[in-house]
């Protein structure tokens, strides 16, 4: 052969072997994921685990090269403090400054009631994944809002049907209620409340009592309630609060006394008080891993995230990386990272999660995902106790009709 | 509402009176002698909690580990007061409110932050032993049985303090320091020295207030600032630098707090503010402090 034109060959070999190489080491645009959440304050303890699910989702999801096999995502960390006005300044901040696409927020509803608008203004998606108040995505609705929690209706519904359904059966006539004094804690409980007067029309309500956010010390209440004696008390207390509240309710013998159906207990509160939380109480919880460990994908998440981590992943760690393969999901369905495309994508959509086969609700962007009923009981599998006889309430049982949806649209707009 | 019920509710009140007291005892003793207002003491106090928890989490295992945390969060918590008041508090005696306030509540955001570093941002809890994890009946009223060591050491406290101040040549001197600074240095006593162990004793106090507290729930980040407010609410109530008004005014928040709960939950916190408000319109030196040294 000639030299040259062996030479001549080899060039032009090398020249597409160059340029071959060049458009395929040439990064297709990354995608910036946002995550701003109450790292420090009440949510500290909760939001922790979701941005350690994050994270795994994000690695799992880049070492397949990232979204749609090219779009590598690259996190951005945020503290909101748990306090609106920070909220909106870091998550404004992530907007501008790190450009992201989405952002998973927040611990709060209160923040993340206060993130909508910022993320509608901006166009940029919003998936809330601990908050979880159902005016985040019922009034004021934003089309860049998801929310892959059960929301507060739902939750209320779920164990309201369950409290409901013992009530009757043991003759219940009077009851009290202990919520939290914010958004959730107050939406949830009119929920409660709301649905017991349907199922129960003969139970009444003796006392509200709303300890403040943060509450420490709740002695005081632990009696009152005690003095009153009604039937059973319903609590809506959240994370360090519901901690104190059960810790110190005990040592008043407060459950031997008094039915305490309905609190949320998630599998935080099951790890952290695993050796001092009152056995045989019934409970809530927004997403066990032990409810879905015959769907493959919750059981590699468990594996992995336990060896990654070196621990069970609680509610919070399990709706993060929920939150990251419905958003994975809605981008292939767009097959684009555009936000417009996958926000239109994402409406309606049907997304296989750790907790099944679950679809986005076209009216509100609510995920239709289920609530988890049962009583705290010891299992030699591990080291904490978790819920047996679980009542997995669906998201259409629980769910709000589209029509009071509308309908509380229409009255905000008066 | 019967007798046994309303008991009940008092013996909540003195627990939580009990609380307050053991937290503003300290703040109270460093404004009267010193005439610092202390802004980072509950940063102190949600630092001996979590000391508390170290230490219960090294010695566990031993019997003694629950009880003997407590007075050593105290003294760890000493150790850190004893340290920021030589590098810091020092510098600033003779300047302006406002600059001393804006300097330890730098120190408050500063300890905070030092507290998320050291010991992380997940809740703490301390188990208790077997013989307190049980309710006490008094006259039939339930009572948690640790509040009864709660009440003791509360009682302890203040007995100590008075002891101190009536009968102990130092409390002589820290007694005549909150009348007249100038005085006492005159008699050749050292003020500064006798400043630097005040705040000390002061901010054991604290220490050993959370120690107490960190049994009672969890610890967690962010539980000093709901409890500083309440603090300052006792110590404007009873008189700054008045031990006696220290005691009532806790009991006072204590109480007031407890009743409210049980007849009026709405207004348990807002009452406290109302009765803080009224007595700063009325008697802003508080019920048994005495009016300001200029």
């Amino acid at each position: 052969m000639d030299l040259r034109k062996t030479a001549a060959f080899f060039v032009t070999v090398i020249t597409c072997l160059f340029f071959f190489g060049m458009t395929g080491a040439k990064a297709a645009e990354p995608y910036n994921l946002g995550v701003a959440l109450g790292l420090t304050g009440t949510g500290a303890l909760y939001s922790a685990d979701q941005v350690e699910a994050v994270k795994l989702a994000v690695e799992e999801i880049n070492a397949k090269g990232g979204f749609l096999g090219k779009h590598k995502i690259e996190l951005f960390i945020r503290d909101t403090q748990t306090k609106p006005d920070v909220g909106v300044r870091e998550v404004k901040d992530l907007i501008l400054r790190d450009k992201i696409k989405a952002v998973i927020n927040d611990y709060s509803s209160a923040v993340a009631l206060a993130v909508k608008p910022i993320a509608q203004e901006y166009k940029v998606l919003h998936i809330a994944a601990i908050s979880n108040s159902e005016n985040i995505t019922k009034i004021n609705p934003s089309p860049y809002t998801f929310q892959v929690v059960p929301n507060t209706y739902m939750q209320g519904k779920a164990s309201a049907v369950a409290v409901a359904k013992m009530a009757k059966q043991k003759g219940w006539k009077e009851y009290i209620t202990i919520a939290s004094d914010y958004e959730w804690g107050r939406s949830t409980q009119a929920e409660v409340v709301k649905v017991l007067k349907e199922m129960v029309p003969n139970l009444s309500l003796k006392k509200e009592f709303w300890p403040r956010l943060g509450e420490a010390q709740f002695t005081s209440y632990i009696t009152g309630i005690m003095a009153m004696k009604p039937d059973f008390v319903f609590g809506v207390l959240a994370s360090n609060d519901n901690v104190a509240w059960m810790e110190q309710a005990k040592t008043y013998g407060f459950f031997d006394k008094i039915a305490y159906p309905g609190s949320l207990i998630s599998v935080t509160e099951l790890i952290l008080q695993a050796k001092t939380l009152p056995r045989n109480i019934i409970a809530l919880t927004r997403a066990p891993f032990f409810a879905h460990l015959d769907n493959p994908m919750m059981a590699d998440f468990v594996k992995n995230y336990r060896a990654k981590y070196n621990k069970f992943p609680s509610d919070w760690a399990v709706l993060g990386y929920d939150a990251v393969y419905a958003l994975k999901q809605g981008v292939e369905k767009a097959n684009s990272i555009d936000t417009e495309k996958v926000k239109d994508s994402m409406k309606g959509l049907t997304v296989n999660l750790t907790r099944g086969k679950l679809a986005f609700r076209t009216i509100d962007n609510q995920l239709s995902c289920s609530s988890y009923v049962g009583t705290i009981t010891d299992d030699p599998k591990y080291p904490f106790p978790i819920y047996k006889d679980i009542v997995e309430v669906k998201g259409s049982e629980s769910e709000r009709p589209e029509s009071e949806i509308l309908e509380a649209r229409k009255a905000e707009k008066k | 509402m019967d007798i046994t019920s309303l008991f009940a509710q008092f013996l909540s009140g003195l627990t939580y009176g009990t609380i307050l007291f053991l937290v503003a005892a300290g703040l109270s003793l460093i404004f009267g002698v010193m005439n610092i207002l202390n802004f980072a003491h509950a940063a102190l106090w949600l630092m001996g909690a979590y000391f508390s928890y170290t230490f219960w989490s090294w010695m566990q295992g031993y019997s003694f580990a629950f009880w003997l945390s407590i007075p050593l969060a105290g003294l760890a918590a000493a150790a850190v007061g004893w340290v920021m008041e030589v590098v810091l508090i020092k510098r600033i005696y003779k300047r302006e409110l406002y600059e001393q306030l804006l300097i330890t509540y730098c120190i408050a955001l500063i300890l905070s932050d030092t507290i998320k570093l050291t010991w992380g941002v997940t809740n703490k809890l301390i188990v208790r032993p077997e013989i307190i994890q049980k309710p006490v009946f008094i006259f039939g009223a339930p009572l948690d049985s640790y509040f009864l060591f709660v009440i003791a050491s509360g009682a302890a406290v203040a007995i100590g303090l008075w002891w101190f101040l009536k009968y102990t040549r130092y409390g002589h001197i820290v007694k005549a320091a909150v009348y007249s600074r100038e005085m006492v240095g005159a008699l050749g006593i050292p003020i500064p020295r006798i400043d630097t162990w005040v705040f000390t004793l002061g901010i054991f106090l604290a220490g050993f207030a959370g120690g107490i507290q960190a049994p009672i729930g969890s610890i967690t980040l962010g539980m000093d600032t709901a409890i500083i407010i309440q603090a300052f609410c006792v110590v404007v109530i009873g008189g700054f630098g008045s031990l006696l008004g220290t005691l009532v005014g806790s009991l006072i928040v204590g109480e007031v707090m407890s009743f409210t709960i049980l007849f009026w939950p709405e207004g348990a916190m807002v009452l406290i503010f109302v009765i803080t408000a009224a007595i700063l319109i009325v008697r802003p030196w508080g019920l048994f402090g005495t009016p300001m040294r200029t």
